[in-house]
């Protein structure tokens, strides 16, 4: 691990710390900007862009996880319908959403802009890809109506976004070179393919909106669906498709959240990519009911503070003996478990 | 460029080098330089043009041809070369005594002459006469400082022949040793120091020097011919057989090549043409003979290896054949006859008990096998093929540990025998599997298997085993050894030692079951469990002498009696066959396994084999079947077992069957159109057979087909196969009334039919279509009530049983799934409820603990689900160490720290 991993993983630590309860802004500076700190006053806004299909089957399919994904994010995450920006094929009415215009280079470039203008530092987007790609290196394009965008095209327009967090997700074919062209430091970028011969159209798409429906990729019970949680889930349903199909994976989803543009196919613990993604959610920060009672404040703070040391310890895990690390675990869930209880009760 | 291999592909044969190099006529292009003189001045140009053609012709095939220009060879010079060809060219054609008459005429002294000397020396051997042979090569060996290289490894071989190994190992030696120091040079010469190297396990070095007279003289036959042979000895067949057609494109007639081909591909093709060409190929009749009694063809075989014996008295492979045999019908007055007769010139032969060893274990008597290697490396601890054969069938006696010893005993010596090296991998397999033991078992499998499938399967084993012992008052010897293998191949290797074993999915040794794990198949693995276990006795009651006829119809009959869905229903199979004449008489039962050329021949096989022992037990009883086994303990002659038991002779017994058949196709009374397919489906049975032209009418339903079916049922209103063609198609057309009534015709037709689709499966379609769930489901439980190998129907069933709280109907359509595939997460889901619902807290433990196996989408909830059961069953501290785990991933997973708290004041009280 080198000295700026090292660093940002401790700064993730310490942000991990803030999962449970809304936690205020703090002022950012330009050495540790940080990142997917979840402020309850913090907006987040969803960009779709769908793009053009190669026959009616195929846009029937774009279409419907176009809508999906917009219903999964309002009724699921909370997003309003203003912070979800559509971009769709041609721009066409879609029944049950609204469109902001078509996937066009102009309209998207324009999209981008008015939410430039729109967002506060420390707002998340958002920016989900939904259609066809293409293309080798320095060469890899979105085809989307009208002359297809280039990675490079888009990364421009997203480079104004200097102070929010941004998430985005390329579902399209031969996506990974154009994914590349994306990464960038404290982004989270998805990809559906792991190679520009990885030519055939994803499913990834629908098990991402899988997983993210109904939160279904919780695998952490905490609430909420994190950016890691729905790639490995939506990854692993993939494989498993293709295991059943009795057939060969012929797409392989990578992610990339150190800005180096290394993807990794299962970021997480111990691994170059997935700190980031680990804590960067999509859901919206809803503030928790008050508790009446005056050890309310005091007992969250002290089942914060459990949880932020189940954390320290889970990341040293290699670092301890196994009956020791288990041991240590152990009393401290059992702590934070009983505080919960407690806490619970509490009018 | 080939070479000799450490692992390879497929072949089920060998035969070994010395004896083919002793029996086999050899053709070789005599070089110039092989002679001792050069040519003097003043040479007569047709004599060498005579023997240049007599050789061209030998090589191309041409023998009577080169006979006759070899004859007209007058010069005195060549006159030596003109008989050694000649001598050569009457081998070809098997006219050893002329071959032998040529080469007497002119030597006077054979150490004046080494090369006339030692291939009449060959004659010899080839001929049964070892001692004259070294006698006479002795004698050219004393006589020379300098013995050719042929004459040297001749004589070794005869050497080894008889017995003297330091004798041997030293001429091997020194044509090694004359190679090294630079002095053989010609193809042929080349190619003895191969068969040198070979001969002192030099394996390596052998395919070196065989690569090397290969490329020194591309038109070497006999080279080309014995490097195959090496190749094969190591069941390296592919290479094997490039070499014997490389020899064959040169010459299509050279006995030998097509005697080795016949042991890769088409035997009786390529031994036909070997005899065409020689009829005295002592090799040809002895593969010949070994192939008709591998094919149950038992008198064909022993008339070949006899005229093998009449030709060669001292045909080792044919003594073997002969000598194992006998041992097979116990007639061991015979088998030391023939031993004696072996000893007379090879005393206490390794290679002679190394094959008859072979041929016992190859026959399923295993125990005679072990005694027979054992004496074979108590003679020659240096015969490798001897501790294959020893570890081979060690292994099949469950004695695995000195079976492996065996086997990497012969590895280290000779890594290129691909059994071996295959066999010995199946242990490294082995290694990472688990070894799980109940009363009567002790089973290996996949680390997977054992967390998915034991549960399932111990308890199936256990009363099985009760069960079994009850009916046939017998108790086999413990532990029965029981081996799952998650890969095809480890499976085929285990089971015979090579990787493809056709369509097999289990094979019972006796002591040792080998299988597929149902993880790999798709089939009712209990049913193969059931069908496997009764061959354990069978086998065991008769000392493993049961006919492989009655071992399948016994297994395959119990199946029927293991559960009422299993078993085999092929009423289309009997009426096709009576109708072709294709049953065979029940004295030749046996070839329809050894003689079956499709899986659908090998599936009727089992399917007679069965309907003859249901016969048996339909019209004679229960105890006579019993009956019938024990006299299968002791070898005698089938006709006079059937007369002890049923008080008939055979063909009164056969006639009888026939009548009983004639009278079972006449009630199911179903009409077969010449036209259709039979059902296709694997050859052992187990699994769904599909029904190719239902199968078609599903994909492409047209006018010309319903109409054409319309007519055939028109003309035949009991066409089973077109009422089912037609009610698909009809199905398809949304025409639901009329397709119900064509199919509810079929299924009344054979109510049992089990193949893919069957009446039932479509009809439940139909209703589903209909949106009548209850109709399908009715349809569904029809169709299980004789097809075992579906998984999803049970399941539909057992969750409509589990929403109507008919927990029991529920619990049986949960086993008849988990029968099928338990490594399905929904079946386990399913019982999970059920166990919940009936309050069974361990059966909710086993089905969690599987499911955190099974189910890697949600490992959280997989552990809490678990720990949660662990807790309902009393089972604090297994809760507490399954509930960390899924906290460990989400500490606030509120479920999950219930259940901490509650798993650790479970502990503390």
């Amino acid at each position: 691990m080198n000295a700026r991993m090292i660093s940002m993983s401790s700064w993730l630590l310490l942000s991990t710390l803030c999962l449970a309860l809304p936690v205020y802004a703090q002022p950012a500076d330009d050495e540790g900007t940080p990142w997917f700190q979840q402020r309850i006053d913090s907006d987040k806004y969803a960009v779709i862009i769908t793009g053009a299909a190669a026959s009616g089957e195929i846009a029937e399919r774009f279409r419907r996880w176009t809508v999906e994904l917009h219903d999964t994010l309002r009724d699921d995450y909370d997003y309003g319908s203003s912070n979800i920006r559509i971009l769709f094929d041609e721009g066409q009415e879609v029944d049950g959403v609204t469109v902001a215009g078509s996937s066009r280079v102009d309209d998207i470039a324009d999209v981008l802009s008015t939410l430039r203008a729109e967002v506060a530092a420390g707002d998340q987007i958002s920016l989900i890809m939904i259609g066809h790609g293409s293309g080798t290196f320095g060469d890899a394009k979105f085809n989307n109506v009208g002359p297809d965008m280039t990675g490079a095209e888009l990364a421009a327009a997203l480079d104004g976004f200097t102070e929010q967090d941004m998430i985005v997700i390329n579902t399209t074919s031969a996506s990974f070179e154009f994914s590349r062209e994306l990464s960038a430091l404290g982004r989270v970028v998805l990809s559906a393919t792991r190679s520009p011969s990885e030519r055939y159209d994803p499913i990834f798409a629908g098990y991402l909106i899988e997983g993210l429906r109904n939160h279904t990729a919780d695998l952490d019970r905490n609430g909420r669906v994190s950016i890691l949680e729905v790639f490995n889930y939506a990854s692993g349903r993939v494989a498993g498709w293709y295991d059943e199909q009795g057939r060969l994976a012929i797409e392989n989803a990578v992610l990339d959240d150190t800005g180096d543009g290394l993807f990794s196919r299962e970021p997480g613990l111990n691994q170059a990519d997935g700190l980031l993604a680990e804590i960067a959610y999509l859901d919206v920060i809803v503030p928790e009911e008050e508790k009446a009672s005056p050890q309310a404040p005091a007992l969250r703070a002290d089942m914060q503070s459990i949880e932020r040391e189940i954390f320290i310890l889970r990341n040293q895990k290699q670092n301890y003996l196994e009956d020791d690390y288990w041991r240590r675990l152990e009393a401290l869930l059992i702590d934070l478990a009983n505080r919960t209880r407690t806490y619970n009760a509490l009018p | 460029m080939h070479c000799l291999k450490q692992t390879s592909l497929i072949s089920l044969s060998t035969a070994t080098l010395i004896l083919l190099l002793a029996a086999a006529p050899v053709a070789v292009l005599v070089p110039d330089s092989a002679f001792a003189q050069e040519p003097a001045a003043g040479l007569n140009p047709s004599a060498q043009e005579s023997l240049e053609r007599g050789h061209e012709l030998m090589m191309r095939g041409s023998y009577l041809a080169a006979v006759d220009v070899f004859n007209m060879v007058n010069d005195d010079f060549y006159q030596a070369q003109a008989a050694l060809g000649l001598s050569q060219a009457h081998m070809q054609t098997g006219q050893y005594a002329q071959a032998e008459a040529v080469l007497q005429r002119i030597i006077d002294d054979p150490a004046d002459s080494p090369e006339l000397a030692t291939r009449l020396a060959e004659l010899y051997v080839m001929t049964g006469r070892s001692e004259l042979a070294m006698s006479l090569l002795a004698e050219v060996v004393d006589g020379q400082l300098n013995p050719p290289v042929r004459t040297l490894v001749q004589y070794g071989l005869v050497q080894a022949l008889r017995g003297e190994r330091e004798g041997a190992d030293v001429q091997f030696n020194s044509a090694l040793a004359r190679y090294d120091g630079g002095l053989v040079f010609a193809s042929a010469d080349v190619a003895m120091v191969a068969v040198a190297a070979r001969q002192l396990d030099e394996f390596h070095d052998a395919n070196a020097l065989f690569s090397e007279a290969v490329r020194l003289d591309g038109n070497n036959l006999e080279a080309l011919v014995l490097w195959g042979d090496l190749f094969q000895e190591k069941f390296n067949d592919e290479d094997a057989q490039i070499n014997y057609n490389e020899a064959l494109e040169v010459n299509r007639r050279h006995a030998p090549a097509l005697v080795g081909l016949a042991r890769i591909e088409s035997p009786e093709r390529h031994l036909s043409r070997a005899l065409d060409a020689n009829p005295s190929s002592v090799a040809a009749l002895t593969t010949f003979g070994e192939l008709m009694m591998r094919n149950g063809r038992e008198e064909q075989g022993l008339d070949f290896l006899r005229q093998a014996l009449d030709i060669n008295p001292e045909s080792i492979p044919a003594l073997a054949t002969l000598a194992a045999q006998a041992a097979m019908n116990d007639d061991m007055a015979e088998f030391d006859r023939l031993l004696q007769r072996v000893n007379t010139f090879s005393p206490e032969s390794a290679h002679f008990y190394a094959s008859v060893g072979e041929f016992l274990g190859n026959n399923y008597r295993f125990t005679e096998a072990v005694e027979y290697a054992r004496r074979a490396i108590d003679r020659d601890p240096r015969n490798w093929y001897a501790h294959t054969v020893l570890g081979g069938n060690l292994v099949r006696l469950g004695q695995e540990d000195e079976g492996k010893m065996h086997l990497e005993q012969a590895f280290d010596n000779d890594p290129f025998n691909v059994l071996t090296s295959n066999m010995l991998q199946v242990f490294d397999v082995l290694e990472g599997y688990a070894t799980l033991e109940s009363e009567h078992f002790r089973v290996n499998m996949s680390q997977r298997d054992a967390q998915v499938l034991w549960p399932y399967m111990e308890p199936l084993l256990e009363d099985s085993w009760d069960q079994l012992v009850a009916k046939y008052g017998f108790e086999p010897e413990v532990p029965v050894v029981i081996q799952v293998f998650e890969r095809t191949e480890d499976f085929a290797v285990r089971s015979v030692g090579l990787p493809d074993i056709g369509p097999l999915v289990g094979i019972c040794f006796g002591k040792v079951v080998t299988l597929i794990s149902p993880d790999t198949l798709s089939a009712n693995w209990q049913e193969i469990v059931w069908h496997e276990l009764v061959h354990v006795f069978t086998l065991q009651m008769t000392h493993n002498r049961m006919p492989r006829w009655l071992s399948e119809g016994i297994s395959t009959w119990e199946e029927r009696l293991g559960r009422p869905e299993w078993g085999r229903r092929q009423g289309m199979d009997l009426i096709r066959a009576v109708q072709q004449d294709r049953l065979l008489p029940v004295g030749n039962l046996n070839d329809g396994f050894t003689g079956a050329n499709s899986n659908a021949d090998l599936s009727f096989a089992y399917f007679q084999s069965y309907l003859v022992v249901e016969y048996i037990a339909e019209q004679y009883g229960f105890d006579d079947l019993l009956a019938l086994i024990y006299e299968y303990a002791e070898i005698r002659a089938e006709s006079d077992m059937f007369y002890n038991v049923f008080g008939v002779d055979m063909e009164t017994f056969d006639a009888g069957f026939r009548d009983w058949i004639d009278q079972r196709v006449a009630d199911i009374n179903v009409y077969v159109h010449a036209e259709d397919s039979p059902d296709e489906g694997e050859g052992h049975g187990h699994g769904v057979r599909e029904n190719s032209s239902a199968i078609l009418a599903e994909l492409y339903n047209s006018e010309s087909l319903k109409q054409y079916m319309q007519g055939r049922v028109q003309r035949e209103p009991r066409d089973f196969q077109a009422h089912l063609q037609l009610g698909i198609v009809l199905f398809r057309e949304e025409a639901f009334e009329e397709a119900i009534t064509h199919l509810r015709t079929a299924h009344g037709l054979l109510p049992d039919y089990t193949g893919y689709p069957s009446p039932a499966l479509v009809l439940a379609q139909v209703y589903e279509a209909m949106g009548n769930e209850q109709a399908r489901r009715e349809q569904l439980a029809i169709m299980l009530e004789n097809q075992q190998h579906d998984f999803n129907a049970p399941i539909t069933l057992a969750r409509h049983a589990l929403e109507t709280d008919d927990l029991d109907q529920a619990a049986y359509y949960i086993d008849r799934a988990l029968a099928v595939d338990p490594y399905r997460p929904e079946v386990h889901h399913i019982s999970a409820e059920l166990a919940s619902r009936r309050g069974d807290t361990a059966r909710s433990v086993q089905d969690f603990e599987v499911l955190l196996v099974l189910d890697q989408n949600d490992p959280v909830a997989s552990r809490t689900n678990l720990a949660q059961a662990y807790l309902d069953n009393r089972q604090p501290d297994d809760a507490r160490m399954t509930v960390l785990r899924a906290l460990e991933t989400a500490p606030t997973y509120e479920r999950a720290q219930e259940i901490l708290l509650q798993a650790v004041g479970q502990e503390d009280n």
